[in-house]
């Protein structure tokens, strides 16, 4: 029986921390609202010079073939920072996706840049009526001679203005699941980005519109007409990193109201002494360890490709969302009045929480799919 | 990160499955558990356990036991909540008064009580609260006065689980007023069986008995009976309470094993021709529910690791105690909710008590027991987050 990271995972998360830590922590986050992610490039390459860009990719393309496990560290400490960027799409969405599916030609293009950080990738999915169906998609990629046209609309697409990739969700027969997956490129003329406002201004959400986009056929990722089944494939890796993220995020919550309820006097004595604060960050801190135990194991679940891995990985992320929440609310309410100014970093955190909730998948949705894993 | 078991662990497992087929007692298995609070049975079931090599399997050898680790000890729990063992009458004895005599009782002590521990023969209590004195045990009045070699015990003592079929209690008495107030107390080994010692049962709001009110009026006990040095017996409580590291384990895979007949209640039952598992409202709260309860076994494993690694227990025990019995009392109140009516029925059809309306009633003492949710909150926030203490004189 061993349950913790190992010696050499905890010693790369003191890297990656001091590194976040020197650059501000959520100041990364607060030029990004303003820049849009000008200044953030520079950032993407320092953490890839540590190499967390590349832990998961084979070491024929320039990685360090390692598995889920040894991201977790990297993916709490990014989830503290609250960074921005593209790091959870194109390194536990896209690369589990090309490493499992992609041919050795795309492969061969894409991993080893991704290693060194050079480029990242961004998702497309969700479209007007906003559904998580494949009956949900309606725009169309049809083969002409040797390309593949892409003509339609995606919306809520993350950080669009600075990818330089996009993987497109598009129909591409007549049956409810011919659905496949388009790799296209950013640099390509016929797309139009239009950004969306989001409550969580650190994040970037644009509707992109394809007209008459060109590629050619070698850019389908995995089978045609078989893209749902991978792209299921795919989430699960997505999602048990997105629940560690949230459980970075909700640990620096934590320590962020602990800190306060030890400084912050009233009637003479600091607010943690009094039970109502002090019992409320108790279930704040329960609740993450609870979300932590089960973002480790979705982790080791996945990394063992084990029988119970996707209600695991579905339980991670439901309890991993709440956690956050409630912490993040939580977290604002015993900061009292400063807690409500943006001068603060509580409310970052509660848009963070607020933007992941129903990211590329509804709870909804992960409730019914947990059920279901579990044979109910 | 490993989940798996040495070669040497699952062939221990092994040898306790197979042991338990053999000897539980088959009526036992029938009856619905009916034998639960019946003492002779109980000491009987601890005879056949110490018969079978079963009885203290974490105790030395030399005294009876197994030497077992920490490991061989969750062991030990997984089974017997697996099988729905009957539950140990001395755990007092076995696991805490045991275990602290081996470390700092005399010769004498542990010749004349260790053996009959193992056996059944005595079963013991422990006389920590008093009225007055739950949660804050420094705050203890029983007072102890020395007479010759005798000391004449005077006071009175509550919540003594198994009090009135244990033969001997763990007891705590203020032998001195220091202005400390966890100075000054002394641990006797009391004899409960004399005139000075009067047990009346508590029953609890599910109609069974487990407490008792113990009063003492000239109870007797001699030096004899002194545990380690006298006015020094916060030291040995505290070392004793050191010494329960299994207990929460055997709550965390009863609450897994609860789960799952949960589980079963919302497939079997039917409401409008459909099973309660199918309905989006059950079938919500039921993720949540496993959701926590799945994390409460994980997160007892992650804290398992690093007591194995450190070679002892952290304060993270509160954290486990604090989360498996806010659980397990929400779990109830689900059975009970879920199943409309019907729920609130205290007899099955077959006329056997029902098992959630029962534990329902009494999840209600488990976030008390053992020391409630606000004091693990408070050592929680204190020893593992570093909020200040709270006000205490």
């Amino acid at each position: 029986m061993d349950f913790a990271l190992n010696q050499e995972q905890e010693l790369f998360r003191g890297y990656v921390r001091k590194y976040l830590e020197s650059k501000g922590l959520t100041k990364i986050a607060r030029d990004y609202m303003v820049d849009q992610g000008e200044s953030f490039p520079a950032i993407h390459t320092g953490l890839a010079e540590l190499g967390c860009s590349s832990i998961n990719i084979s070491e024929c393309y320039g990685g360090m073939e390692l598995g889920a496990l040894d991201l977790v560290p990297v993916l709490e400490e990014i989830g503290r920072a609250l960074l921005p960027g593209l790091f959870l799409e194109t390194n536990t969405l896209v690369v589990p996706l090309l490493e499992q599916f992609g041919t050795e030609e795309q492969k061969a293009s894409y991993l080893p840049d991704i290693a060194e950080g050079k480029s990242t990738f961004t998702f497309a999915w969700l479209e007007h009526d906003y559904n998580y169906q494949p009956s949900g998609i309606k725009l169309k990629a049809h083969q002409e001679k040797n390309s593949i046209i892409i003509d339609g609309v995606k919306t809520l697409v993350p950080e669009a203005q600075i990818a330089d990739y996009f993987v497109v969700v598009a129909r591409t027969g007549k049956e409810e699941k011919d659905i496949s997956l388009v790799i296209v490129d950013r640099s390509q003329s016929n797309m139009t980005i239009r950004p969306q406002k989001t409550i969580d201004e650190a994040r970037c959400l644009s509707e992109v519109t394809f007209n008459h986009l060109e590629v050619p056929p070698t850019q389908i990722l995995g089978p045609i007409n078989g893209g749902w089944t991978i792209l299921q494939e795919g989430l699960l890796s997505f999602n048990a990193a997105l629940s560690t993220i949230m459980v970075g995020s909700t640990d620096k919550i934590v320590e962020m109201a602990v800190e306060y309820a030890n400084i912050r006097e009233q009637f003479g004595q600091p607010i943690g002494r009094f039970q109502a604060v002090k019992h409320k960050i108790v279930d704040m801190k329960v609740d993450l360890e609870t979300a932590r135990s089960l973002a480790y194991y979705a982790n080791w679940a996945l990394e063992n490709k084990t029988d119970d891995r996707v209600q695991a990985i579905t339980i991670a992320r439901i309890f991993a969302t709440d956690a956050f929440i409630r912490a993040a609310s939580n977290n604002i309410q015993i900061h009292g009045g400063i807690g409500f100014t943006e001068e603060v970093d509580c409310h970052l955190y509660l848009k963070r929480a607020r933007f992941y909730e129903n990211y590329l998948g509804s709870t909804q949705q992960y409730y019914e799919q947990a059920a279901t894993a579990l044979g109910w | 990160m490993d989940f798996s078991f040495t070669k040497h662990e699952e062939e221990f497992r092994q040898e306790l499955r197979t042991w338990l087929e053999e000897h539980l007692p088959k009526d036992w298995v029938m009856s619905n558990q009916k034998y639960v609070k019946d003492p002779v049975f109980l000491r009987n079931w601890q005879k056949e356990l110490y018969e079978g090599g079963w009885g203290a399997i974490a105790w030395p050898e030399k005294y009876g036991g197994r030497n077992a680790t920490l490991m061989e000890e969750i062991i030990y729990e997984q089974e017997m909540v697996r099988a729905k063992a009957p539950s140990p009458i001395n755990y007092v004895g076995i696991h805490m008064v045991g275990p602290t005599l081996m470390d700092i009782g005399t010769e004498e002590q542990k010749e004349q009580y260790l053996q009959k521990m193992l056996t059944g023969e005595e079963v013991w209590c422990q006389g920590y609260s008093e009225p007055n004195a739950g949660s804050d045990l420094a705050a203890i009045q029983t007072s102890a006065v020395k007479d010759g070699d005798r000391w004449i015990i005077n006071g009175q003592k509550v919540w003594t689980s198994y009090g009135h079929v244990a033969d001997r209690c763990f007891l705590l008495a203020r032998t001195n007023h220091f202005e400390k107030k966890h100075k000054g107390i002394t641990v006797f080994l009391l004899d409960m069986k004399q005139a000075g010692v009067e047990t009346q049962p508590i029953i609890q709001m599910n109609g069974e008995h487990d407490f008792n009110e113990v009063f003492l009026k000239d109870a007797i006990a001699y030096d004899a009976d002194i545990v380690g040095e006298v006015d020094e017996g916060w030291r040995v409580t505290m070392a004793l309470l050191a010494h329960e590291r299994t207990g929460i384990g055997a709550q965390v895979f009863t609450l897994e094993q609860q789960f799952q007949d949960l589980v079963t209640l919302a497939k079997e039952r039917e409401d409008h021709g459909q099973p309660l598992i199918k309905n989006p409202f059950i079938r919500k709260n039921m993720i949540d529910l496993y959701a926590r309860s799945r994390g409460s076994l994980l997160n007892y494993y992650r804290n398992l690791t690093k007591t194995l690694k450190n070679g002892y227990p952290g304060p993270e025990g509160s954290m486990d105690k604090l989360i498996v019995s806010e659980i397990t009392k929400d779990l109830f109140a689900q059975s009970i909710s879920m199943q409309g009516h019907q729920g609130i029925l205290s007899e099955d059809v077959d006329g056997e008590h029902s098992y959630w309306s029962n534990n329902y009633l009494y999840s209600f003492g488990q976030t008390i027991g053992g020391g409630t949710s606000e004091i693990q909150r408070n050592t929680i926030g204190e020893r593992i987050l570093g909020l200040p203490k709270d006000l205490r004189r």
